[in-house]
């Protein structure tokens, strides 16, 4: 087992999975990519006890980031989940009813939201 | 018993897939898909994956039914809540407690009911018509259209916050032209299901020139359609027969139907002589074998006006529907109609499609 923490990006969107990866990767993550719930869903359950934080968007196709979260809150309780919206108040208001531990909305600035994924996974550690 | 999702397409074993991870979550479900893909099939398998397989499966159909009536379906009412509300009667709601309630054509449902409707999902809660208490209700909502929401939504016609109150899981079917690969097994298991309730109908399973054909048939009606062509063939026992009467492919349809009936049209006047006809035509409406007092009385040209219009309009849509397969949508369009209109239509007259 590495020390590093351990991220998953859910977007439909290519162009944002990848500069996530890179983004974070670079911070020296480790990082996983899925293009919608179901295979997010997937490598959640193949990896039970991997990921200690998901990021996700909300619109996509199959499992919305919606159901994502409300089924990993039930199913993995540990991971933190941030939620990702550009579709305007109504699932960013869902979102924060099916419990995501911060909503960001787009466009977000990624210094942020790795701010955000540090302070959820490492609640004691004070950044300097 | 439960039809399963047949298919080997990469949609429908995604679908399945997808069915597998989620029929345990009762996250709120949408299907999406044109007339005759499957969306009830697809709802009714998420239920008996379910842990709620054993609780009951309430369908409600939005479109079917006028505001009103389809408010008081929901929600039932108390006696005394309208005038004809002689006893209490408990809403689907109610009944669907602890089991699923599937919403086919939500997309079709009036905006006050989707105001209404977005309260149940938020809250759990609902007051029956004529009720100031509200009751607590634990239904797994599945909910299902042919139309394109996110369309409905920028013409204000649906709600965005109830789009995506029910989007949480989506469930896309792709009509069946663009998964050919599962028309050899949805006939033969149409074939067999047939052949197992008809025993006594010798139908034939197509050859491959046939199957073929079947193949690279448009199917606007979808898996609906096809289904029927294979019932039909068991009492036809004939493809060609069935060939024959399939509509033409779809850019083709409006041209080849629009010939059709002005041939048909036009060789009716001339072999029944039009003019010869006239008792038989108007006998059709009012009954000519009574005294000329009583047949006057009888006549009114509003009345046989509405009758006659009736009728033909009765034949023009059945005539479009079985043209499309029943795909309801395309036929509102070909007859210039909007959806609502043909839906009512299609209630006041009776027309339905043939039973599966």
């Amino acid at each position: 087992m590495s020390g590093k923490n351990k991220l998953l990006i859910v977007d439909d969107n290519d162009d944002i999975r990848s500069t996530f990866y890179e983004f974070f990767n670079s911070l020296g993550y480790e990082v996983k990519t899925a293009g919608d719930g179901l295979t997010a869903l997937k490598l959640l359950k193949d990896k039970p006890n991997f990921f200690d934080c998901l990021i996700t968007d909300l619109v996509m196709p199959n499992i919305s980031g919606l159901g994502l979260i409300a089924i990993v809150k039930k199913e993995f309780p540990d991971i933190k989940i941030i939620a990702m919206t550009g579709y305007g108040d109504h699932p960013g208001a869902l979102a924060s009813e099916v419990k995501a531990d911060s909503v960001f909305f787009k466009p977000v600035e990624l210094i942020n939201i790795e701010n955000k994924v540090s302070e959820l996974i490492n609640p004691n550690n004070d950044k300097q | 018993m439960t039809t399963p999702l047949i298919g080997v397409s990469k949609s429908i074993l995604k679908i399945k897939e997808l069915i597998n991870h989620v029929a345990n979550t009762c996250l709120n479900v949408l299907i999406t898909g044109e007339t005759g893909v499957g969306k009830e099939v697809v709802a009714q398998n998420l239920y008996a994956e379910s842990s709620r397989s054993s609780k009951s499966f309430v369908k409600i159909n939005c479109a079917a039914l006028p505001e009103t009536l389809l408010e008081s379906e929901l929600y039932g009412y108390e006696k005394g809540a309208f005038t004809g509300a002689h006893k209490k009667r408990p809403g689907k709601f109610q009944t669907a407690d602890k089991g699923v309630l599937f919403l086919d054509e939500i997309g079709d449902m009036p905006m006050p009911l989707q105001s209404k409707m977005l309260h149940v999902l938020q809250s759990g809660e609902f007051s029956p018509l004529g009720s100031d208490q509200e009751f607590k209700t634990d239904v797994w909502v599945i909910a299902a259209t042919n139309h394109n929401l996110e369309e409905s939504m920028r013409k204000k016609i649906f709600r965005e916050d109830l789009f995506y109150r029910l989007n949480i899981i989506k469930i896309e079917i792709p009509p069946l032209r663009e998964r050919k690969e599962d028309i050899p097994s949805l006939i033969e298991y149409y074939f067999r299901l047939y052949q197992s309730e008809y025993p006594d109908n010798l139908g034939t399973r197509p050859d491959s020139d046939i199957l073929a054909k079947l193949c690279n048939y448009s199917w606007p009606g979808n898996v609906r359609q096809l289904q029927n062509c294979i019932k039909k063939q068991m009492i036809l026992k004939s493809w060609e027969k069935i060939f024959e009467e399939l509509p033409k492919e779809h850019p083709e349809i409006v041209s080849q139907f629009t010939d059709d009936s002005q041939q048909n049209g036009s060789s009716h006047y001339t072999k029944s002589g039009f003019q010869s006809d006239r008792t038989r035509i108007i006998s059709e409406f009012v009954d000519l074998s009574t005294s000329s007092d009583k047949l006057f009385e009888d006549i009114s040209l509003k009345k046989i006006k509405k009758l006659a219009s009736d009728k033909v309009e009765k034949e023009v849509i059945t005539f479009v529907l079985e043209k499309v397969g029943w795909n309801r949508s395309r036929a509102s369009k070909i007859l210039k109609i909007s959806y609502k209109t043909l839906l009512y239509k299609m209630n006041e007259f009776k027309v339905h499609p043939p039973v599966k």
